[in-house]
């Protein structure tokens, strides 16, 4: 079938179920990509549930980062016995996510579009991951705990800000605004202009990338000024095949930061809009 | 109000630098104190203020307590001052705040860094560790990326290109050459800095400037007893200090430094002077683009028109309207983060006292500034010198 594209994902949209896949391909199988896993695909396959029903009550199988997902959507994924999962997120083998109606009849039809890897690539990458993910890896990356980084979970995944005086403000701030001691926080779209970019050479790279940098060639930073008022600093998604220009849109995608100590931090990323 | 004068003032040579921290310290001490007509008897000194990132961590806890302790400074009460690479530009105000309040009349003002001991996987961690982490540094910048995002919106908004960098790079390192203290004692002619490594796009290695060990001091006096040490002071005349927000993209523009703006302007009108009277000036070129904006934000060159002041040699020494950075600055002389701010002193002292060595004495210099700023603009120091007490 002739798959949709959805934040850098094949989709296919079903009135039961959302079958979200990578588009890469490794000797004949699907495979995740350089800053993709199971997890971001399931937050993209929300996300786009999201449009058309109200998804409450997720159950999450083994695999899927929890935690994430439901920061990353604002989707509730209690499922107990006064709320029982009225959807499942199904993990398959081939880097495939799919999100259906509980007890719905999932059928995965295959997707014409294969974009194929390099092995070497993939060999690098993987090895670089799987180093990063070990426990005892803390690399000579700035720190950011476990913590810290989830203080500040729906601001970096779902890009919640406030509201501000003057429009939006992202990432929040502490301090109040006149006479708001707590301003009201605001969901922003996820889709911004290029002010500026670069691309840093694999040995200028944050010593936190410094695996994955020379993989990739460098690593690409682009200054977005989101539609909703404020501006951020965004990687670029991994596997882009990408120059920024300046004014481009560019849309907001979940994907792996960097891992240390064991902990993934995910954060959004920016990938192209294709007109 | 007390007025204060430098009396003192000594650095090492910035570079690869043999010694550790105490070593290094003790030279710069040393050469202060040395400058000093007559014997100077460090027992003088009230109070000492010492920039540094403490980078690496090595001495990451009372630095300045080990530093004086190697350098005949006794007893006297002292702290390490943090303001990342604006931190001795920081000592050097909170110096001078110290005799401005009268509860001091001798004190030291120094900076230090020790970069070139440490792993290339633990120095890139070091050199990042001044923006704001949870942010820029998840979104893969450390410095060179930062300066490289504002240096492609500078010339997307203005009538710039990278040519124009590349003048700062090749002017700075003609006057880096000229330099004995220098790091990098080399000139470069502008096709070989226009065509140098991409560190991050568009600033190649010539955009960049060194990782430098290195220390600075400088002796700050009260007007009372300054005579007692030098029959030439040359005179804080002004001191101006501001902040902003730490991360790029909290800023309303990027192409230009809002705490250089305030902190400048509060010289300024401290010393009474404007920025066409500035003779000599040291100013932050940690990236060749900073100093492209500095030369605007201090009020060299009009709004936009920092790129054109480089290409027009304007700061070139003995050529232009100011000339900036005689030393060779940050790009050539060397950056030892902590050291830089009153390092930067140390060459304005030596211009305004006519004793620049290496044929890079300013004609006829009478009022100096030096420019000293922390992260990617966050925290920025301006102090006006001049070799008249009013």
């Amino acid at each position: 079938m002739s798959a949709e594209v959805w934040m850098g994902y094949l989709l296919d949209h079903q009135p039961a179920f959302t079958v979200v896949q990578s588009p890469f391909v490794h000797e004949g199988e699907r495979v995740f990509g350089a800053d993709s896993d199971a997890t971001t695909l399931a937050v993209a396959s929300i996300l786009h549930r999201l449009q058309h029903d109200n998804v409450t009550h997720v159950s999450v199988p083994e695999g899927i980062n929890a935690a994430t997902v439901a920061v990353a959507t604002g989707v509730s994924l209690h499922d107990d016995d006064e709320h029982p999962a009225t959807w499942d997120l199904l993990l398959s083998d081939e880097a495939t996510v799919v999100l259906a109606r509980h007890d719905a009849d999932v059928e995965l039809a295959a997707m014409d579009v294969e974009i194929e890897v390099d092995s070497e690539f993939k060999q690098a990458m993987d090895m670089a991951w799987e180093q990063e993910l070990q426990h005892h890896h803390v690399s000579q990356g700035a720190y950011v705990s476990q913590a810290q980084y989830e203080e500040a979970a729906r601001p970096r995944l779902l890009l919640e800000g406030q509201h501000g005086e003057q429009g939006a403000v992202w990432p929040p701030r502490y301090s109040p605004h006149s006479n708001e001691s707590v301003p009201a926080p605001r969901r922003l779209a996820r889709v911004g202009r290029v002010q500026t970019w670069t691309t840093l050479s694999a040995a200028g790279a944050p010593s936190e990338f410094a695996l994955r940098a020379p993989v990739l060639g460098g690593i690409s930073t682009v200054l977005l000024h989101l539609e909703d008022g404020p501006n951020g600093v965004f990687l670029v998604v991994d596997d882009e095949e990408f120059t920024p220009e300046m004014d481009g849109r560019m849309e907001l995608v979940l994907r792996r930061i960097y891992a240390q100590e064991g902990f993934i931090r995910y954060g959004l990323k920016a990938r192209p809009i294709h007109q | 109000m007390v007025d204060v004068a430098v009396v003192g003032a000594g650095q090492t040579k910035y570079g690869n630098h043999a010694s550790g921290l105490k070593g290094m310290w003790a030279e710069a001490a040393q050469r202060a104190f040395a400058s000093i007509d007559g014997d100077f008897d460090p027992s003088r000194i009230d109070e000492a203020f010492i920039g540094s990132l403490a980078f690496g961590g090595s001495q990451l806890g009372n630095t300045a307590a080990l530093l004086t302790e190697h350098s005949a400074m006794d007893g006297i009460p002292v702290r390490r001052v943090e303001n990342a690479c604006a931190s001795s530009g920081f000592a050097l105000r909170d110096a001078w705040m110290a005799i401005k309040s009268g509860q001091a009349d001798v004190v030291v003002a120094g900076g230090i860094e020790k970069m070139n001991d440490l792993t290339p996987e633990r120095r890139r961690y070091w050199l990042g560790v001044s923006g704001d982490t949870e942010w820029e540094r998840l979104a893969g910048l450390t410095f060179p990326g930062t300066y490289a995002l504002m240096a492609r919106r500078y010339f997307h908004e203005f009538d710039s290109s990278h040519d124009d960098l590349v003048h700062v790079s090749v002017k700075n390192h003609l006057h880096g050459s000229m330099n004995p203290l220098a790091h990098i004692q080399k000139a470069v002619d502008f096709e070989k800095a226009a065509n140098g490594f991409m560190v991050a796009d568009p600033l190649t290695l010539y955009d960049c400037c060194p990782t430098s060990d290195g220390a600075s001091c400088v002796v700050l006096a009260a007007d009372h007893v300054a005579k007692q040490f030098t029959d030439t002071p040359v005179w804080v005349k002004g001191s101006g200090a501001a902040s902003d927000y730490l991360a790029l993209h909290d800023r309303p523009s990027i192409t230009q430094l809002k705490a250089t703006q305030l902190a400048s302007s509060r010289a300024y009108s401290m010393a009474g002077v404007a920025a066409r009277d500035i003779d000599v000036a040291e100013v932050h070129d940690c990236f060749t683009i900073a100093e492209v904006l500095a030369t605007e934000d201090l009020g060299f060159a009009n709004r936009g028109e920092g790129g054109q002041f480089a290409r027009e040699g304007r700061g070139v020494l003995n050529q232009g309207d100011v000339t900036v950075n005689s030393s060779g600055g940050l790009k050539s002389k060397g950056h030892p983060l902590g050291a830089t701010g009153t390092g930067q002193v140390v060459e304005v002292f030596k211009q305004l006292r006519n004793q620049a060595d290496g044929k890079r004495q300013v004609d006829d210099a009478e009022t100096g500034l030096t420019h000293n700023v922390g992260g990617s603009g966050a925290t920025c120091a301006v102090h006006v010198f001049g070799r008249e007490r009013s």
